[in-house]
């Protein structure tokens, strides 16, 4: 079994960020509020960029005990064929949407790479920003995605805690804990612009895995200066399949983290789902989160043919309209911003080339 | 008349307004009136041809008065850039580029080098090339040597506020400049732009403390009053500091009576 890399359990890292997310923290959650508003207003404006989630394919070969796409959930399977893709990116942009997500399960023969890739070609043509939620890829895959106008990648850890983990990935590719951890650096060695991390709040501590969470973003910046990053918050919603969280996180607990993490990163995008209330969101926007989803589905599809039964991967708590939502946004002096993306920015990073590097390493002679 | 000289553009403005981070498009285009602003610059990321309603270049293109000059902030290499500045100037028909590159989204530094290569192609394109830096006098040297039409120094860090952190370099590159120094970025408060004026700079742009001030039409006509007094000042001949104390041991009696 491969150890730990060090960088993960540097608690010396986290000593500020661990203060604030305390439960017998001296920090008020009023005053890390106050503080959280100030930066974010600051370095962020009154803005809130905005994005919308397409399922391509529900296939999938992992058994992660809490996810309603497991592959041993009852579930009907199918994938969206490329005029699918198309007729939802149609009804997505009609909504006003131009910053997408496209996900997968684990990798499987129906959803492999090259279904992948052709279907973030065919999403690049329509939309004017394009990131991957799905399985973990190598440095050439991802350099391939990024060439077809990938820019960011989506790969949530889930936990840091190596034990929950490995009791809670059954059996598949997810199963390897350091291999799911490496991942996100594959993704920017191999030219892909931004990386999305988070854990999803519910499976193990949730003060201990926001403290890995931070330790994991600090190493990548480290490491790949040029890289973007963003974080996200996603807590256990009710599953399809019905997985109770052992380690249910409160509201205040969430935006505990959610303020200690604006403070400790203020230059971080800070992105909050449908997975949480409307409440909630409008509550927040302005306080510290940066990127919201709106009119998300969590079924494959679910633009085109609003009339679906089927049952997505979780619950939507914030089911509102993009209307609707930018609305309440306007109500709170925040501007909705559906481009923030020029795609002529596309194409791999010269992240993983180190081009600098390289170039004043020096040549042999002759 | 005192204008400012970009290329063969003259503006009476020595204040450039930036127009992202505000609350709506109708606050910013209050702001940009209320600032008199003639020169006011737009990401191309923010230009939005499919829905009208999230387009910052529109509304601003119907203002008179305003020249509109793009920038390339997203960009991350001098050919994104490059390739950005082409579609700006296709799309707005302004000979105005802002060379922004900040490879990390974070911080949002500016790479010296590749925004000296984006500038240098740029400038021999014909681009009115405005490249936003730190505050480097050996860069804005070498990017007024590629024919850029100013420099753009940063005060601070964008959106930090924290002000003409940088003005030790950047009086040396005044000093030294023979195109308009700009400052741009990290000024909180219209008594800093004055400061900055003071010091002898050809403008200054603001964004984040117009945007997000409780009434941004209001502060941006507070910049303007102080951009003007500021540049008045420097015009004007601001009194030298006084230097160290007389010392009371005269220094110089060995040099006997003149």
């Amino acid at each position: 079994m491969r150890p730990l890399p060090d960088w993960l359990t540097d608690e010396r890292e986290t000593a500020a960020l661990a203060a604030m997310l305390s439960p017998d923290s001296s920090s008020s959650l009023e005053a890390l509020a106050a503080e959280s508003r100030a930066i974010t207003l600051r370095r962020f404006g009154r803005t809130m960029t905005l994005y919308a989630p397409l399922y391509l394919s529900n296939y999938c070969s992992s058994g992660c005990a809490y996810c309603g796409f497991a592959s041993d959930r009852k579930t009907v399977r199918h994938r969206l064929e490329p005029d699918e893709i198309r007729r939802e990116l149609a009804a997505m942009k009609k909504l006003g949407i131009s910053d997408i997500l496209l996900l997968t399960g684990e990798r499987t023969a129906a959803a492999d790479f090259d279904y992948l890739r052709k279907s973030v070609e065919i999403a690049a043509q329509e939309m004017q920003r394009v990131s991957v939620e799905a399985f973990p890829m190598s440095v050439s895959e991802y350099h391939a995605l990024a060439d077809c106008g990938c820019t960011g990648i989506t790969i949530y850890q889930e936990t840091y805690n190596r034990e929950r983990y490995e009791a809670l990935h059954r059996w598949g590719p997810k199963k390897d804990f350091i291999d799911r951890l490496e991942t996100p650096a594959r993704a920017l060695e191999g030219g892909i612009k931004s990386v999305g991390l988070g854990v999803l709040l519910g499976l193990s501590d949730p003060v201990e895995d926001a403290l890995s969470l931070y330790r994991h973003l600090r190493h990548l910046g480290r490491r790949y200066w040029r890289a973007g990053m963003s974080l996200s918050f996603p807590r256990m919603r009710p599953q399809t399949g019905g997985y109770e969280p052992p380690f249910p996180v409160d509201d205040h607990l969430l935006a505990r983290m959610i303020f200690g993490f604006r403070i400790a990163l203020p230059d971080t995008e800070l992105v909050l789902s449908t997975r949480e209330s409307a409440t909630y969101r409008d509550g927040m926007s302005g306080l510290g989160i940066t990127r919201m989803s709106i009119e998300s589905r969590t079924t494959v599809g679910g633009y085109h043919d609003t009339d679906k039964k089927e049952k997505g991967q979780f619950e939507i708590f914030d089911d509102r309209t993009a209307k609707e939502f930018c609305a309440a946004l306007r109500k709170n002096n925040i501007e909705p911003v559906f481009k923030n993306w020029e795609p002529s920015y596309n194409g791999p990073s010269t992240e993983g080339n180190n081009a600098t590097i390289h170039s004043l390493e020096a040549k042999p002679c002759h | 008349m005192d204008s400012l000289q970009l290329g063969s553009y003259t503006f009476s403005s020595r204040l450039i307004l930036g127009t992202g981070k505000f609350s709506n498009a109708t606050v910013m285009l209050e702001a940009v009136r209320a600032s008199g602003a003639q020169l006011v610059t737009i990401a191309l990321r923010r230009f939005n041809r499919e829905q009208a309603e999230d387009d910052l270049f529109g509304p601003l293109s119907a203002i008179e008065g305003i020249t509109l000059m793009p920038n390339t902030s997203g960009a991350s290499t001098a050919a994104e850039a490059v390739r950005a500045a082409h579609i700006a100037r296709e799309l707005s028909g302004s000979p105005f580029i802002k060379v922004e590159i900040h490879p990390n989204p974070q911080h949002l530094m500016p790479d010296p080098i590749e925004t000296f290569e984006a500038a240098r192609i740029l400038a021999k394109e014909g681009f009115l090339v405005m490249p936003y830096i730190t505050a480097d006098p050996v860069l804005a040297k070498r990017l007024e040597e590629v024919g850029c039409a100013s420099v753009m120094p940063l005060g601070s860090a964008i959106g930090s506020g924290q002000g003409v952190a940088t003005a030790a370099m950047i009086e040396i590159i005044i000093r030294e400049s023979g195109i308009p120094v700009i400052v741009d970025a990290g000024l909180r408060s219209p008594s800093e732009a004055a400061h900055a004026m003071e010091m002898g700079c050809g403008a200054v742009l603001v964004n984040s403390a117009v945007a997000v001030a409780g009434n941004p039409p209001e502060m941006a006509e507070a910049f303007a009053e102080a951009v003007s007094a500021g540049r008045k000042a420097f015009r004007a001949g601001l009194m030298q500091k006084s230097g160290s104390a007389i010392a009371t041991s005269p220094l110089t009696t060995f040099l006997g009576t003149y």
